[in-house]
């Protein structure tokens, strides 16, 4: 049975994609975002009509499906938009110059993305010092970009990596670092402000940044940060500007995602113990004035700027945000 | 509870008992001193002549397995002077003979020490409030459990509380007791911390200064209580209390190292040898981000704790060293 979204058959592939991106066998901002632009890429090229207003119709139908794979993770919606906005602002006037023009963006996309994560790498390596000992929370591509290019400077002198409960990504850090050489010493999220005091600089990701530099991020994130703070210790979030907010400009707050119970005690201990409640939510929200700097592609920005970059992204005008993203509806808020 | 006949039994389980509390297999440090004064008891029985041999060899191993329970070092220190002053009035296996009499005497007054923490502390809870708990504590759990048959309602939050996972125990008792019980990981506390009316924690030890020896991961909930203006206690009998402290000495922490703890069985063989681990047991919190330390002679300032020691020791506090009891021990069995 083919899945079908608003009345429109969606390719076997791009199903997959969402599939993934939603159950997190494809995980991380920037590949989710890649995976987006990639779907809408394929959906271009498996569609099999003839006119081109049906396809534009088609298009619109594919880009919401792959947006609702997860309402949290804005480089999904970005990434959909960056190819959307761009097939839009062309005004086709065939169906073949359309499925080209969804493909190129899709793939200008993804090169860009790939690039962001090199330049972030460098732009980051710039703030950390020689003899650094750096922390880090959870997995992000970009934050391992900036830990790894400083030490192929030769600047930093270990890294303490967050377990980061309950999914422990911290270990698929820990291994990336240590496959560039790096001296990793994987320590409990509990043990946070134990090792603080040994530390230099905080390089973390970001999943989401809103306007006013809030940043949303792996649950833990925060203490993080604050700790740090108390001990006057940098804090760094690496992060694409694909990971700005647009919809935050108009006053939406971030949905924060709640998981499974299982994903902290098993089936077990959840039968053997009926009435305890286990309350996972997935990220929290660090304020602006817990983040040092943000280093994006297009540079590093103090948090309270990052209103300028979604002007230059997406322009300020409320109503074209509104008719770009599609607003997608959350209970459960933020900070 | 499996029991000790033989003295040799009870010799070879010196090593089995430091380990788990070096582990953190034994989780409290009031429990820490029952599981220690349980052994001795058996050990006085089942030795004769060898009791002050095993008193030699067992208690520096229990001591140094568990530096940071500075409860278990005070009663041993109560205890071993209780056994000094009856060797040198009766002899010393007159002593031996009364050491079980002279321990549940020490335990019995912890036991009532701890329902008087625990009393003090409910009267705390806020009504209607949320709780956040940390680690595993049997005062904590005795202080909510007071509460809630005082008639209180309250939600509690447990962290599962890493590396040893012992919150998950904490909060099957509560949810047992029938307590509004809700689990999160560590890394949740500040993500919470705005819905939490009070923190309250236990503590290992409680230094001169006031700052609090508890659990890993106590310091960075404290932390976060203080950034959201929420009160932190610390329900801690004055027998916690580190008279050494008061001269200077540092409370030991520990720091486990066993990849383990923290990697998945699957996982080992990629990581181990290329990532080092690092799982501390305990922190220090700081005097400032507690709100207040909860005993059994009142509710105190943490930086108060000098004038409670002064009122029950003396000050300077007459501490004798455990060194030169376990040396009267040797003479007096000699």
């Amino acid at each position: 049975m083919p899945v079908k979204y608003k009345e429109r058959e969606i390719p076997d592939s791009v199903v997959k994609i969402r599939e993934d991106i939603r159950t997190m066998v494809i995980r991380g901002a920037g590949k989710i975002a890649r995976a987006g632009a990639k779907a809408l890429a394929q959906a271009a090229q498996a569609y099999s009509g003839f006119s081109l207003d049906d396809f534009l119709n088609y298009m619109e139908a594919v880009a919401e499906y792959v947006r609702s794979a997860r309402p949290t993770a804005v480089s999904l919606p970005n990434a959909v938009s960056y190819v959307m906005i761009r097939l839009k602002r062309l005004h086709p006037s065939s169906l073949e110059e359309a499925r080209t023009a969804v493909i190129k963006a899709a793939e200008e996309f993804i090169e860009y993305s790939i690039n962001s994560v090199k330049i972030i790498g460098e732009l980051g390596a710039r703030r950390i010092s020689n003899g650094d000992v750096i922390m880090t929370h959870c997995h992000s591509t970009v934050a391992v970009s900036v830990i790894a290019t400083a030490h192929k400077q030769g600047k930093v002198h270990k890294v303490y990596v967050k377990e980061t409960r309950p999914k422990m990504q911290g270990l698929i850090t820990a291994k990336a670092l240590s496959d560039e050489g790096l001296d990793v010493i994987l320590i409990p999220d509990s043990s946070v402000r134990y090792f603080m005091k040994r530390v230099n600089k905080v390089v973390v990701g970001a999943d989401t940044i809103a306007a006013n530099g809030a940043v949303i991020n792996k649950i833990g994130t925060s203490l993080v940060a604050l700790a740090a703070k108390e001990a006057r210790v940098r804090t760094y979030v690496a992060a694409e500007t694909y990971k700005f907010s647009p919809l935050t400009v108009i006053g939406e707050l971030v949905p924060i995602e709640v998981r499974e119970p299982t994903e902290i005690v098993d089936e077990a201990w959840l039968k053997e113990n009926p009435n305890v409640k286990v309350y996972n939510p997935v990220f929290d929200v660090t304020p602006p004035e817990y983040v040092d700097a943000i280093i994006t592609e297009k540079g590093v920005i103090p948090p309270q700027a990052a209103i300028l970059i979604l002007m230059e992204e997406y322009g300020l005008n409320v109503s074209d945000i509104l008719t770009q993203f599609n607003e997608v509806k959350e209970e459960e808020l933020g900070e | 509870m499996h029991s000790t006949h033989t003295c040799d039994e009870a010799f070879e389980r010196v090593e089995k008992i430091a380990k788990d509390l070096k582990s953190g297999a034994i989780l409290g440090s009031t429990e820490a001193a029952f599981v220690v004064f349980r052994e001795i008891r058996e050990a006085s029985t089942a030795c004769g002549k060898l009791f002050s041999k095993y008193l030699l060899q067992a208690l520096p191993s229990f001591i140094e397995a568990r530096p940071t329970s500075i409860i278990m070092k005070n009663l041993i220190r109560n205890y071993l002077e209780e056994l000094i002053k009856e060797a040198s009035e009766h002899g010393f296996d007159e002593a031996r003979g009364r050491t079980p009499e002279i321990i549940d005497s020490i335990l019995g007054d912890v036991t009532k020490v701890q329902e008087a923490v625990a009393r003090v502390g409910a009267k705390r809870v806020t009504d209607d409030g949320t709780i956040l708990i940390h680690s595993y504590s049997s005062t904590v759990l005795k202080l909510l459990e007071i509460a809630k048959e005082s008639g209180k309602r309250f939600k509690v939050f447990v962290t599962e509380s890493r590396p040893i996972g012992e919150g998950k125990v904490a909060a099957s008792r509560l949810g047992a007791l029938g307590i509004d019980t809700t689990l999160i990981v560590d890394s949740a506390v500040r993500y919470i911390m705005k819905k939490i009316s009070d923190v309250f924690f236990s503590a290992d030890a409680v230094a001169a200064n006031g700052a609090v020896v508890n659990k890993i991961g106590t310091s960075a909930i404290a932390l976060a209580a203080k950034e959201a203006r929420v009160r932190t206690y610390v329900a801690a009998g004055t027998y916690k209390f580190g008279l050494e402290t008061v001269f200077g000495e540092l409370v030991e922490g520990m720091v486990l190292s066993d990849a383990r703890l923290i990697i998945p069985p699957e996982k080992v063989n990629e990581l181990a040898g290329r990532v080092l681990v690092r799982a501390p047991l305990f922190d220090v919190t700081p005097p400032e981000y507690v709100d207040a330390i909860i005993t059994e002679i009142g509710v105190i300032a943490p930086q108060a704790i000098p004038l409670v020691i002064k009122e029950i020791y003396g000050w300077p506090p007459k501490v004798v060293s455990l060194d030169s009891l376990l040396e009267e021990v040797r003479k007096h069995a000699s």
